[in-house]
């Protein structure tokens, strides 16, 4: 791309698109650590990962702020005003990320006190590996203004979203199976909600790439697993209650 | 430094001589109003105004001059106006990007500097001999001559003056051409033209030259148009150097009237076209 | 850059805004200084009761383009067009065209404001006597209506004896705009109104603009690319004498079709 007349604009450009990267790759890392420390029982990594979450959130207000500041200063058009909108939305899909990092990680801080049944924990790290995958390829799309890639990963969520369901699935058996394994099993389901909505976070980045790229939308709906209900799934496998 | 202070010793030296240079001509302007003044005042009085040119050594006024000469100007500029107007119109509005324009306005340049007298010549050949005689008519006719090239040249500069935007706006609202013209451009060009024929009246009621050769002069008051017409710039001519005292005194001051009549013709024309540069 | 193939939302395949009504359409048009081609094969649409704006470049060839439009260009020798100009499907650049007609439907507002050397009163009554017998009582209801009109009538109405030079810039535009709606026309163009004014009265202008188009068809030529997002539906982007991208204005802004119309709003040319 050519650059601006007003190479300060550029360089107001470069700068927050410097800030994106540098909140993908605390996020990418937040997450990755972690799933570490949910499969391994580690508290010290859960403790760093909670800790590191304010740095993600400085970095997205500096990213709104300088946003805000360059649509004021310079009345950007096109894919310059795009770009802006893009950063704004990234740096709020990224800090999410990094709160539901946060959650997985204190998660993983109670549960290493009561460690029971690793094997639930292997679908869990499964989710975790394809929603690092899925954060790397966004962010790499974004990097490198890549439309295919956003649009595979857009289109790559449903198997995150079939991956829970398993996983739901299975919790609910060896809830089923022991009731002492409740409260473990309880606070799993909840880090598997968490990955998959870091998968959704990862799409909606994918949607915002796609949109900086072309100026327009993906379609609304995104293609859906078949049965991806865990209403139903509920209904079917636990008594209605009283 | 040396360079500087060279170029700094030289800029004073050209600095005092066109200071020098300036009073040597202001101190004559100077002079040759202070004689007019003089010389001019000490014959004012009523009866130069009431009484005709006298025979030499008797009493006597220039009422006859003055008579004539505003009969003869108000009539010239009055035919040479509406023509120098109207061509002037032509070349800044109709034929603005027109070879003719070019042409008209080289020729009336060239007719704008032609010295008078040849002016005075052709109008003698044109107008005096084919009505076998001098007449006030002829005057008339000369003077026009000299006020045409000078009110073409004012009214085309003035009307190009005019903004285009100001003609475009007018012409944009769908008005014909004479419209726009009239109108608009001659309303803001209004101050410019007045100035230009006020100049064009201070020159002609100057010029001797083209009227010695048209009317002469008369003794007598006369207002008949076929016939001589006494005028001040002839009388003066006449008068001056012919060593009767009375003469010379009114010699000068025919010359006082006349540059009292340019000079204050020549204030209001500045006074106008200052308030046009206000606006 | 922008892959076509991507951006359904901002094809050029057919013509936005295809089946509205056209007040002018520029057909084939060729403009020429002299033996300089100005205009290079323009074909555009203006849309009946919408704002366009033309944008581009200086030299680009959009006020050239407005100024075919109301044939001004017939003022100055060697210019000419070629090609078609169709207003209500006639074409204005027919040998037998009445231009003074052409001008009184299709009116034009200025850069610099240009009040007539007249009192305001006048430079309304100025237009509307030339086309129209009325009488005193009709002629005033048609002056304070045009003053109205331009949202000036409040601001001049005490003083419409006053000389139309002793208004402020952006008095003297509205007076403009008032005097150019005062013989009902069908279409104004508008030829960088704003660049003189500050913005309060840049902000008046586009307001007026905004209420202007519920009765005229607009086009208005613009440097300031925000006024021009602000005020029209369509935009047309120019440059060096070729109709780069016409297209919905938010379109143009949001999402260019055309890796030109981007650099130059982005402030990349050059």
């Amino acid at each position: 791309m050519t650059d601006h007349t007003v190479k300060a604009y550029d360089q107001d450009l470069a700068a927050l698109e410097r800030t994106i990267a540098e909140m993908g790759g605390i996020a990418e890392k937040m997450m990755a650590d972690a799933i570490d420390a949910l499969t391994t029982f580690n508290v010290d990594l859960g403790r760093a990962v909670v800790a590191s979450d304010p740095q993600l959130d400085a970095l997205q207000r500096d990213v709104e702020q300088r946003a805000v500041l360059t649509i004021a200063r310079r009345q950007p058009m096109a894919i310059d005003l795009r770009e802006i909108i893009a950063a704004i939305r990234i740096s709020g899909d990224l800090e999410r990320v990094g709160d539901l990092a946060k959650s997985i990680a204190k998660r993983s801080i109670k549960i290493a006190s009561e460690p029971r049944l690793p094997r639930a924990i292997i679908g869990l790290k499964h989710m975790g590996e394809l929603a690092a995958l899925q954060m790397k390829d966004v962010l790499d799309a974004y990097a490198q203004r890549d439309v295919e890639r956003a649009r595979s990963v857009w289109a790559r969520d449903v198997e995150l979203d079939a991956l829970e369901d398993s996983v739901f699935r299975d919790l609910l058996t060896f809830m089923l199976e022991d009731p002492r394994n409740i409260s473990f099993c309880a606070h799993l389901l909840f880090c598997s909600k968490n990955i998959e909505r870091v998968g959704d976070h990862a799409t909606n980045i994918a949607e915002t790439v796609f949109y900086l790229v072309t100026g327009s939308n993906l379609p609304v709906d995104r293609p859906k697993g078949p049965g991806h209900d865990q209403d139903a799934l509920l209904r079917g496998s636990v008594p209605a209650p009283k | 430094m040396a360079g500087y202070t060279s170029r700094k010793r030289t800029s004073s030296v050209m600095m005092a001589l066109c200071w020098a240079a300036t009073i040597f001509g202001i101190s004559w302007l100077c002079l040759i109003l202070g004689a007019l003044l003089w010389n001019g005042f000490a014959g004012l009085g009523l009866n130069v105004f009431v009484l005709d040119t006298p025979a030499p050594n008797s009493e006597g006024g220039l009422r006859n001059a003055i008579v004539g000469s505003l009969i003869m100007t108000t009539l010239g500029v009055s035919i040479g106006t509406p023509i120098g107007i109207l061509a002037g119109t032509y070349m800044a509005e109709y034929g603005r990007y027109s070879k003719l324009t070019d042409y008209i306005r080289f020729i009336n340049d060239i007719l704008l500097s032609a010295p008078s007298i040849i002016i005075g010549l052709f109008v003698y050949e044109v107008a005096v001999v084919p009505l076998r005689g001098f007449s006030a008519i002829a005057g008339v006719l000369a003077l026009a001559v000299i006020v045409i090239p000078v009110v073409v040249r004012t009214t085309e500069d003035m009307l190009l003056l005019v903004p285009v935007q100001l003609r475009e706006a007018a012409s944009a609202l769908g008005l014909p051409r004479s419209h726009v013209v009239k109108k608009v451009a001659y309303r803001a060009a209004k101050t410019g033209l007045i100035t230009g024929v006020l100049l064009a009246v201070a020159r002609a009621s100057g010029e001797t030259a083209p009227l010695l050769f048209t009317v002469l002069s008369s003794q007598f008051f006369s207002l008949d148009l076929t016939k001589p017409m006494a005028n001040l710039p002839v009388v003066i001519n006449y008068f001056a150097g012919k060593g009767y005292d009375n003469w010379e005194q009114l010699a000068w001051t025919g010359a006082l009237l006349i540059t009292m009549a340019v000079l204050v013709l020549s204030i209001s024309a500045r006074i106008l076209s200052a308030q046009k540069e206000k606006k | 850059m922008t892959d076509m193939t991507l951006n359904p939302g901002a094809s050029t395949a057919a013509v936005p805004g295809a089946g509205l009504p056209e007040k002018i359409s520029v057909r084939g048009l060729k403009f020429y200084y002299g033996d300089n081609l100005a205009l290079k094969t323009i074909n555009l649409p203006l849309y009946s009761h919408k704002v366009t704006a033309f944008i581009g470049p200086s030299g680009c060839g959009k006020s050239t383009l407005l100024r075919v439009l109301n044939r001004m260009y017939d003022l100055y020798p060697k210019q000419r067009a070629e090609g078609e100009v169709l207003l209500d499907g006639q074409n204005i650049l027919a040998p037998g065209q009445d231009i003074n007609m052409l001008r009184a439907r299709v009116g034009m507002v200025f850069q610099k404001p240009t009040p007539f050397p007249m009192t305001i009163y006048d430079n309304i009554a100025f237009g509307i006597k030339l086309y129209e017998d009325l009488s005193k009582s009709e002629l005033d209801g048609r002056v304070e209506k045009a003053l109205r009109g331009a949202a000036l009538w409040e601001e001049v109405k005490d003083k419409l004896g006053a000389s139309g030079l002793s208004l402020s810039g952006g008095q003297q535009q509205r007076l403009c705009i008032a005097r150019t709606v005062a013989i009902k026309p069908e279409v104004i163009l508008f030829d960088e109104p704003c660049s003189a004014l500050d913005p309060l009265s840049t902000a008046k202008i586009e307001e007026l603009i905004d209420e202007l188009k519920e009765h005229y068809t607009i086009a208005i030529v613009t440097h300031n690319m925000q006024q021009a997002a602000r005020v029209s539906e369509y935009t047309a982007f120019m440059y060096l004498g070729e109709l780069v991208e016409f297209n919905l204005t938010t379109s143009v802004f949001t999402a260019p079709a055309k890796k030109q119309t981007q650099d130059y709003i982005t402030g990349r040319f050059g």
